[in-house]
């Protein structure tokens, strides 16, 4: 049987059919090959080739970190927690510690571009901030403050080890010192066991990090009982003045002893 | 006659007689006849003291205002007696032993202080007030007798002087002077000279340290040192491998891992004393001999807390900031055979503060 | 008599019979004393050495100086075991285990303290009141003599524990003994026998600190007393004041008694600040050990003025042919010696440049002499800077400033700073001068206003003395303080009464005086002139 020759004027429906589905087909294959290619470009970006996104696998914690992170911590760090020029550093490799000890202390989010963050009131709870730490974690690795007993260590070594590797920052009591142009290293009185633990292992700004074969976690806890005995033990000597040294020991001397014997031989004396 | 009669006629003679007249010594019998306190009067003309002007502070005795006062000073020595009964319980009594977990021993020093402020603050402000509000009102003039002494005085002196100096007749035995001199001179070297028990003289230590060849780096408890030990951005004090490396004031080092991105500018001919992202800098300030001790990791400064020298790692710990003059000596380091951080030698230069002989 | 004075008086007799010192105990008990309040800076100083013999003395039953070192077993419970020297470790068994021993030794410290800034204002009074003028120069150099020593005495002092804090400061000692040109290294060997820290300083400094510097200081007080009351202690001028003779109290009863009262009172303050603060807490900095340090590490206050001047002066080093001459050299050698020199000639050079060769006897007020007042102004704000920046990293911590920036504020503030406090000094010298002229001139504002016939407000003034045909004041400023308040008028020479503001006693009521006719002539109505 012959087929009529199709007109030259009016395609038949089928033909339209065909070239439509043709033409939907032909989109959709560039639609996919385009988005597998950016999905493998951006990821390729990343390094390790680490998925950015979540996986269907991840846990609520990780979830509910991301979109935390998205909301606060996205501007200044990046999506991939890549960081961004002049205003935030990578966040690959840093660590639920780092982030940790950042957050619960409110350093992060930064108020401001400054010589050194200043610790102040966190944004986020406790568990927001566990949340984000695991997000974090989950993306780039890093150091993990351990859970259990972070003060069970010895206390003089504690000290020793204090005296050696923090008290020329901070101070023989923890009570702060100034670092070059600006900066600070923090007192001590505020921080709770799991912020030191989070410090020391993840070195914030410009203080050393120090990993765990270098000062251990025995070490660790050592140096946290020191810590955290020194600031719960009164000074038996009356009050510690500030436990800074001879320069608030003048200013007593002077104000207080000066001050107190220049009233007396004003009472006593006569006047002109 | 009563002490307030006689110091009512003594006022009347001193103002009949003036506050500067001068008085002829009382002889005794006069003595004899005067009250204590005409004589106290008599014997300060004796000193040059004139009292011009003395008056009890309640003329009238056994007013209500006297006995006020003089309870209110009574009762800063009665506070005396408590204060010591209050200081002796508490030495006592008071626990005072130190303890890590009960803190009620810190209240025996500020305690003991305070009782033994007020035991002695009641004598004192007893004391003040006793003078102010009971004992006399009283002025009084002394005669100075400034200046040169009399000239008889000075003549005399002199001539004793010259008068002993030739006798011993050195003015004119100018062999015996010489040889007095000599002996004399002698004498004062020999005071000072076994002071050289104290010279030692200035060795090796001032420019050497332990650090040798193959030693290894350890840290405060004798631990050898890995690469990967330390993260980027960290700081150890490490010490000499060697008995006694721990102790010795002139090793202590500081083994700084760099960050990623960080490099040094070596000095010239110490391009190979790091080791991979690793440098070694003497711990010992080249300006005062303090640790410099605080590593700030992302600026690669390191600061010197005792007088705030800065020494920038990138520039091989040359100063940047503050008194220090010269950079940080660089040890130099290399990994050994067992993968521990060794020393390849001593430092090359003297470490610590500079000094004269130090070129 | 009663038994007890024949007792005495016969236990003068026999002491009298022996010595024959009577006429001289009459003597001294007769010395007159000015006693003005400014007067008594000196004896705070010379009580809180007491003080320092006794607690010292105290604390030497106890203290072990030696370097040798032991492993800790006291209670401090933080060092246990920890490795330290025998005189730390004494240190910490004043502290802790020596019942009633922390408070002695905070009680030394804390007087320690006191003995250099007492000694200090009263070398300040001195200077601003003229007071180390011919003939008294003696005494001014045995003065700065004494606060050198005292110095020495308060380094040497705070050393012996070996903490952490002092053998920090025992480190840049022997760094400054290094930087003296020539002679340094031997010096270091010499002073440390050997390189530091050695096994000899702690011992040496012992010997220095118990002995040789207390027995230095001692005589040197004892002849500075000897030479005040030979040369008998100046006044400043007023009524019945010249130069040939004093105004005051005698010595016994009543100076004594509040001489007395007073040096239990600066014990009193002395105790008290040795139980309520806490002063060298060297469990907290640990025992020496080279390679530690403490942030805001500072000597005691009276050596702050070095830390100062080593942490602001740049870092010039000299070489010299094949030799150094270290930075720290100039501020910490250099520098104090200089400033001591200084400190030392200064009546001298005043002479020389005022020309004066009299014996003064009389002070003189600040203002009266603003040069001179100017330049201690000037040399007081050199100091404070340099003290003040001996702390700057505290500063810079706890007010959040740039560690770098307080450097530098005290590079180019010790330069400015003092020509600064001189001018301004100087203009306020000459406008209290001006005021004095002005009060005696124009007498005393009585805060009353009168309004003249023609309008004009005028506030009535009450003249001092006699005034003039036009009514100025002829009375002549004669160096004494000019009363310029109504309250002070006539009270010349007599003590204002009151402690926090002077007490006025009223002034009496009159009471009036009533004719009985007259009243009733009044409350009846009728006019009070009987004869209207």
């Amino acid at each position: 049987m012959t087929d009529p020759p199709p007109s030259a004027k009016t395609p038949s429906r089928l033909a339209r059919l065909r070239r439509r589905l043709s033409g939907a087909a032909a989109l959709g294959a560039v639609l996919i090959v385009v988005g597998v290619g950016y999905t493998a470009a951006a990821s390729a970006g990343t390094p390790g080739g680490a998925r950015a996104a979540t996986q269907p696998q991840d846990s609520v914690e990780v979830r509910k970190g991301r979109h935390l992170y998205e909301e606060g911590c996205i501007t200044c760090h990046g999506m991939i927690l890549q960081g961004v020029q002049n205003r935030g550093p990578s966040l690959i490799g840093v660590g639920q510690a780092a982030v940790y000890f950042q957050v619960i202390t409110g350093r992060m989010p930064v108020a401001r571009q400054e010589a050194q963050a200043s610790r102040k009131q966190p944004k986020y709870t406790p568990e927001e901030v566990d949340q984000i730490a695991a997000y974090v974690q989950s993306v780039g690795g890093g150091p993990v403050i351990p859970g259990g007993n972070l003060r069970d260590g010895d206390l003089a070594e504690g000290g020793e080890l204090f005296r050696i590797n923090c008290a020329s920052c901070h101070n023989f009591a923890g009570r702060g010192g100034a670092l070059s142009a600006g900066k600070r290293a923090p007192e001590l009185t505020p921080a709770t066991d799991k912020e030191l633990y989070g410090a020391m292992l993840s070195g914030p700004q410009n203080m050393p990090v120090f990993g765990e074969n270098q000062i251990t976690p025995e070490q660790k806890r050592a140096i946290i009982n020191y810590v955290q005995t020194l600031k719960q033990t009164k000074d038996p000597g009356g009050s510690g003045i500030g436990r800074l040294g001879p320069v608030p020991e003048g200013l007593v001397i002077w104000i207080v002893g000066i001050g107190a014997l220049i009233l007396t031989i004003l009472w006593i004396g006569a006047k002109s | 006659m009563s002490e307030r009669e006689g110091s009512q006629r003594e006022r009347e003679m001193s103002e009949r007689e003036g506050s500067h007249g001068s008085h002829p010594a009382p002889i005794e019998r006069q003595l004899d006849r005067m009250t204590p306190a005409e004589a106290m009067r008599a014997g300060a003309e004796l000193d040059g003291v004139h009292i011009v002007h003395k008056r009890e502070r309640f003329p009238v005795p056994g007013t209500k205002a006297e006995r006020r006062a003089e309870r209110a000073v009574a009762l800063c020595f009665v506070l005396t007696f408590v204060a010591v009964v209050a200081f002796t319980v508490i030495f006592i009594a008071a626990p005072w032993h130190y303890s890590l977990t009960d803190n009620s021993y810190t209240w025996f020093t500020p305690l003991l202080g305070l009782t033994m402020a007020l035991a002695l603050a009641g004598i004192g402000v007893g004391a003040v007030l006793w003078a102010k509000w009971l004992m006399p009102e009283e002025e009084a003039v002394q005669d100075r007798h400034d200046g040169r002494s009399p000239e008889v005085d000075r003549q005399t002196t002199v001539a004793t002087l010259v008068d002993g100096w030739n006798d011993t007749g050195l003015a004119r035995r100018s062999v015996l002077k010489r040889a007095f001199g000599l002996g004399v001179g002698a004498l004062g070297a020999l005071a000072i000279v076994p002071l050289g028990g104290f010279i030692k003289k200035p060795k090796d230590e001032l420019v050497s340290t332990p650090w040798k060849a193959g030693l290894r780096l350890v840290d405060m408890g004798g631990r050898p040192i890995r690469p990967g030990d330390m993260m980027p951005g960290s700081l150890a004090t490490v010490f000499p491998g060697v008995p006694g490396g721990l102790k010795a004031p002139d090793a202590p080092t500081m083994l700084i891992r760099l960050r990623p991105g960080q490099t040094v500018q070596p000095r010239p001919g110490q391009e190979d004393y790091g080791w991979e992202d690793y440098v070694a800098f003497s711990k010992i300030c080249t300006h005062a001999g303090c640790p410099v001790s605080l590593y700030e990791q992302q600026t690669g400064r390191i600061l010197c807390p005792c007088h705030q020298s800065q020494f920038d790692v990138t520039l091989d710990a040359k100063p940047v900031f503050g008194p220090a003059s010269r950079s940080l000596p660089a040890l130099a380091i290399t990994v050994d055979a067992d993968g521990y951080f060794v020393a390849k030698g001593d430092y090359r230069e003297p470490i610590g503060p500079s000094f004269w002989e130090r070129p | 008599m009663s038994d007890r004075a024949s007792l005495a008086e016969r236990a003068a007799d026999q002491l009298d019979e022996r010595l024959g010192l009577a006429g001289g105990l009459r003597r001294q008990l007769n010395k007159v004393f000015p006693d003005h309040w400014s007067f008594m800076m000196g004896e705070i100083a010379l009580y809180s050495f007491i003080i320092l013999l006794l607690t010292g003395t105290y604390l030497s039953f106890f203290f072990d100086a030696s370097m040798g070192e032991v492993r800790y077993d006291g209670s401090y419970t933080p060092l246990h075991n920890v490795e330290m020297s025998r005189a730390y470790a004494s240190t910490l068994k004043i502290s802790f285990d020596v019942r009633g021993g922390l408070v002695i030794r905070q009680i030394h410290h804390w007087a320690a303290l006191l003995f250099l800034a007492a000694m200090t204002i009263h070398m300040l009074r001195m200077f601003f009141t003229g007071a180390f003028r011919k003939p008294r120069e003696i005494n001014w150099l045995i003065g700065i003599t004494l606060i050198t020593m005292g110095l020495l005495e308060g380094f040497a002092g705070y050393s012996l524990p070996d903490d952490l804090l002092s053998g920090t400061g025992l480190r840049i000692a022997s760094a400054i003994m290094l930087s003296i040109p020539v002679i340094g290294t031997w010096l270091y060997f010499l002073v440390f026998g050997g390189d530091f820290p050695g096994t000899e300083i702690v011992g040496r400094l012992y010997i220095l600190h118990v002995l040789l510097v207390p027995g230095i200081i001692l005589v040197l007080i004892a002849v500075h007393l000897a030479l005040v009351v030979m040369q008998k202690h100046t006044q400043f001028p007023g009524p019945g004041r010249t130069e040939n003779n004093v105004v005051g109290e005698r010595i016994y009863p009543i100076y004594g008694a509040k001489a007395g009262g007073f040096f239990m009172l600066v014990f009193a303050v002395m105790a008290l600040l040795g139980g309520i603060f806490q002063i060298n807490p060297v469990w907290l900095y640990g025992p020496y050990n080279p390679a530690q340090v403490s942030a805001g590490s500072q000597p005691d206050w009276y050596i702050g003025f070095l830390e100062g001047s080593s942490r602001i002066f740049p870092s010039w080093e000299i070489h010299l042919w094949q030799h150094t001459l270290p930075p720290l050299f100039w501020p910490t050698v250099v520098l104090p010696g200089i400033m001591f020199t200084l400190a030392a000639l200064y009546p001298f050079i005043e002479a020389r440049l005022t020309r004066d060769r009299a014996l003064h006897n009389l002070l003189q007020r600040p203002r009266d002499v603003p040069v001179r007042t100017s330049l201690g102004a000037m040399a007081l704000s050199f100091y404070l800077v340099l003290w003040l920046s001996g702390g700057n990293d505290i500063i810079a911590a706890k007010f959040d400033i740039s560690l770098n920036a307080t450097t530098w504020v005290g590079r180019i503030g010790v330069i400015v700073v003092p020509p600064l406090a001189y001018l301004m000094t100087y203009r306020i010298c000459l406008g209290l001068q001006q005021h004095d002229r002005e009060v005696l001139e124009h007498g005393v504002e009585t805060g009353i206003i009168k309004r003249l016939p023609s309008g004009e407000y005028v506030e009535v003034h009450q003249p001092l003395g006699p005034v003039d045909e036009h009514g100025h004041g002829v009375l002549e400023y004669a160096g004494a303080a000019v009363p310029k308040k109504m309250n002070r008028l006539a009270s010349a020479g007599r003590r204002v009464h009151g402690f926090f503001a002077p007490v006025e006693e009223p002034a009496p009521v009159e009471e009036p005086v009533m004719d009985e006719e007259l009243e009733r002539r009044e409350l009846a109505g009728r006019p009070s002139d009987p004869n209207a």
